[in-house]
């Protein structure tokens, strides 16, 4: 114990001397980014992804969950984005946990972060958000949020180096509704099995108590319906007519394909041709929960390409594997929430840092709310038709 | 290793090199810390910070308080999986009686913000009837812990699930939470900042409750019975432990400490959901295997719980500072767990 004592203090008096030189180099770099960025710009701006000027500014992503396909997809894209602009981004890994998320912002401004850029755990409540801000406040930083929405206004107008950019939540509902409705219209007998007249659906929520899960949820069905409606059919049917909410959710609140996997096995169980009481379309908040549906189905004989029966099946995001089991026929339609325009948005912003311009300088050419600094990147429908 | 344990030992002519090899060995994670620690210094001199140092010394001591109460479960050779639902429960209780009185979706609308002391009894005592739970169960049935805890995570998931949708939350993440309350936890006291360095009061909690488990683990002879029970349960038995107490009191004691957790969790993150504390016992069995407490049984000390925990956190705030990409470090904290627990034994097999 008293050796380990003695070699405890030691270290500390050891780490205390390197701290008295150690303050000083961060600060430099802090301010030289601002300098050099001049150069920098022209650099890249000229040459595109060739350019290797290097810059100063720390910026440090953080990204809710590494294991989310889309968010993997946003990574990618902002990765090369950056590294073209000569940033060499610092990227954190949530696992889905805001205190992790909370303790590494807190950990990066430490550091000597130049610029956050947060996507954040919690949706629900703009308060792990609005503590990040006072965080950033406290250290002069900027801060951009992206694709998990604050919800709350008044946190990203308490600050004015602080904005968000992401889509409008409720559009990928609306959209995801239109194209099922749509759908649905041409091609009515074929998708419904047992020929009841009725569609019976199933959907899968990828989270409870968050915005765009909720929204999602809402005017996938209702937008569905209402065309449905128009074209003369009747609505959706729920597939077990007793249940008390008309989804079925990852309790993990993951969206995760697992989730959506196991409760799809599950219910095919009971609901199936041979009981003529087959689920005639399945509504995935995600793409991910849709792969998960459609593996359950793969499973038993459906949605394996020509000569197979195809269940419906709808996701949001068009990730690449979505986009490739659209093309393959096995999976029908997706709203595509666009990965590299979300990264150049974001990145349009990294420049006015680090060109020292005004955070929402340059933004004309986007959709931005008028009452926040809040930049919308429009969705897009993907099915089997659409160019890459 | 063998390289610089041959230097040393050219240095020091009176101890033989076996026994500085040995005792390099028994330090291994101190030294390897003091590496990193070093490393990191150097290339990324912001790291010595101060602003720097009370982050990594916050951090400790957010996850020191389960770690302290986990400890004792390993102590008697068990585990405790329940640790992260407990936290969990314990902080969205203490968030939903302490919310501001106009938060919006208030959970119980109707009492208003309780006194700060009646909640910490509170959320104390639920998480102290968690482990009585469990300990009971492995007391009584004697039952690995393992499965009784993994079942008590299982069963304190659905109360969570459930109690988050009460009231008028309806399963939202519980927040708004009264600006005393997260003063009281996060708060700076007067005493302890210096200009721009504020240590936050849950780090002073943390202090009096290690020390509090110092006092409990060495002093008392319900901490001598816990060492005794975990050495060797029937000698314990044969010289007049009471092992069905001792066991539920070690589970209850952990479980007072998850529910501490949960109540400074709860105002430092200021959302709360079903989610909140998932995982947290995998950290602090870690932290505590890495700190030296065995799962062979009757041995651990606190100091190592501390280093443990240090240890952990200091691979969460020095990887990514040195450009580590994020997805190796996962892998480095399974392999530094695997090396404590392999030098762990080596003590143990030498003993034999």
């Amino acid at each position: 114990m008293k050796k380990k004592l003695a070699l405890l203090l030691a270290s500390v008096m050891a780490i205390g001397m390197l701290a008295g030189c150690g303050g000083a180099p961060a600060s430099t770099a802090s301010t030289a980014s601002t300098a050099t960025s001049g150069g920098t710009s022209t650099a890249t701006s000229t040459e595109g992804g060739t350019a290797t000027a290097t810059s100063d500014l720390q910026v440090d992503v953080f990204y809710y969950d590494f294991s989310d396909i889309y968010i993997s997809s946003v990574r990618a894209a902002m990765d090369e984005q950056l590294k073209a602009m000569g940033i060499e981004p610092k990227n954190w890994d949530a696992a889905g946990s805001q205190p992790t998320q909370t303790d590494q912002v807190k950990t990066a401004i430490t550091a000597g972060s130049d610029l956050l850029i947060v996507n954040i755990v919690e949706t629900s409540t703009s308060d792990p958000a609005k503590d990040i801000v006072e965080a950033a406040r406290a250290a002069d930083i900027p801060v951009i949020f992206f694709n998990r929405e604050v919800a709350d206004n008044e946190v990203i107008n308490s600050y004015e180096k602080c904005a968000f950019v992401g889509t409008n939540a409720p559009d990928a509902g609306h959209m995801q509704g239109e194209m099922i409705g749509e759908y649905l219209l041409a091609n009515y007998d074929a998708v419904d099995l047992n020929g009841d007249g009725t569609i019976s659906y199933v959907l899968f929520k990828g989270q409870e108590g968050n915005a765009e899960a909720e929204a999602r949820t809402q005017y996938a069905v209702e937008d569905a319906n209402k065309l449905l409606t128009e074209g003369g059919k009747p609505e959706l049917a729920y597939y077990d007519a007793n249940a008390t909410t008309k989804y079925l959710v990852d309790t993990a609140g993951k969206w995760s394909a697992q989730a959506a996997n196991d409760y799809m096995v599950s219910l095919l169980g009971s609901y199936n041709e041979g009981n003529n009481n087959m689920v005639e379309l399945i509504i995935c908040n995600n793409d991910g929960m849709a792969e998960g549906a459609i593996s359950a189905l793969q499973n038993v004989g459906y949605n394996n390409g020509e000569g197979t029966t195809i269940i419906p099946v709808f996701g949001v995001d068009a990730t690449d594997s979505a986009k490739a089991l659209i093309k393959a026929g096995n999976m029908t339609g997706s709203i595509k929430q666009d990965a590299v325009g979300m990264a150049t948005t974001i990145n349009t912003l990294v420049k006015n840092v680090q060109d020292g311009a005004d955070l929402m300088a340059n933004t004309d050419q986007f959709v931005v709310d008028s009452d926040v600094d809040k930049i919308r990147v429009p969705y897009q429908m993907y099915d089997g038709t659409s160019e890459d | 290793m063998s390289n610089s344990t041959k230097e040393l030992a050219l240095k020091t002519k009176s101890i033989t090199p076996k026994q500085v090899g040995n005792a390099l060995l028994n330090n291994a994670l101190i030294i390897i810390m003091l590496l990193v620690a070093a490393y990191v210094a150097v290339t990324q001199p912001s790291f010595l910070a101060p602003n720097s140092l009370i982050n990594l010394l916050s951090l400790t001591a957010a996850y020191l308080p389960v770690a302290l109460g986990i400890a004792g479960c390993i102590v008697l050779t068990g585990t405790d999986l329940s640790a992260g639902r407990a936290v969990g429960i314990t902080a969205c209780v203490a968030a939903s009686l302490l919310q501001a009185t106009d938060a919006a979706n208030k959970m119980w609308p109707n009492i208003g913000t309780l006194p700060i002391p009646l909640v910490i009894l509170i959320v104390v005592a639920i998480g102290a009837a968690i482990g009585a739970f469990n300990g009971f169960f492995v007391a009584k049935f004697k039952l690995h812990p393992f499965i009784v805890t993994l079942a008590t995570q299982l069963i304190l998931y659905t109360i969570l699930l459930l109690y988050v949708q009460q009231g008028n939350n309806k399963g939202m993440a519980i927040s708004g939470l009264s600006a005393e309350y997260r003063n009281f936890v996060v708060g700076n006291p007067p005493l302890l900042s210096f200009g721009n360095i504020q240590i936050p009061n849950y780090v002073i909690y943390a202090v009096l409750l290690t020390i509090l488990m110092w006092f409990i683990w060495n002093k008392t002879t319900f901490g001598k019975n816990m060492f005794a029970l975990g050495a060797n349960e029937e000698a314990a038995r044969v010289s007049g432990v009471n092992v069905f107490a001792t066991t539920i009191a070690v589970f209850a004691l952990a479980g007072a400490m998850y529910g501490w957790a949960g109540f400074v969790e709860s105002a430092r993150i200021a959302s709360n959901t079903a989610n909140t504390g998932v995982n947290y016992e995998l950290d602090a069995i870690a932290a505590c295997v890495i700190g030296g407490v065995s799962f062979v049984g009757g041995i651990g000390k606190i100091s190592g719980i501390v280093i443990g925990v240090i240890m952990l956190r200091l691979i969460f705030v020095a990887l990514p500072l040195v450009g580590m990409d994020q997805n190796l470090q996962y892998a480095i904290k399974g392999g530094i767990i695997l090396f404590a627990c392999a030098l762990d034994m080596r003590k143990y097999l030498v003993k034999k």
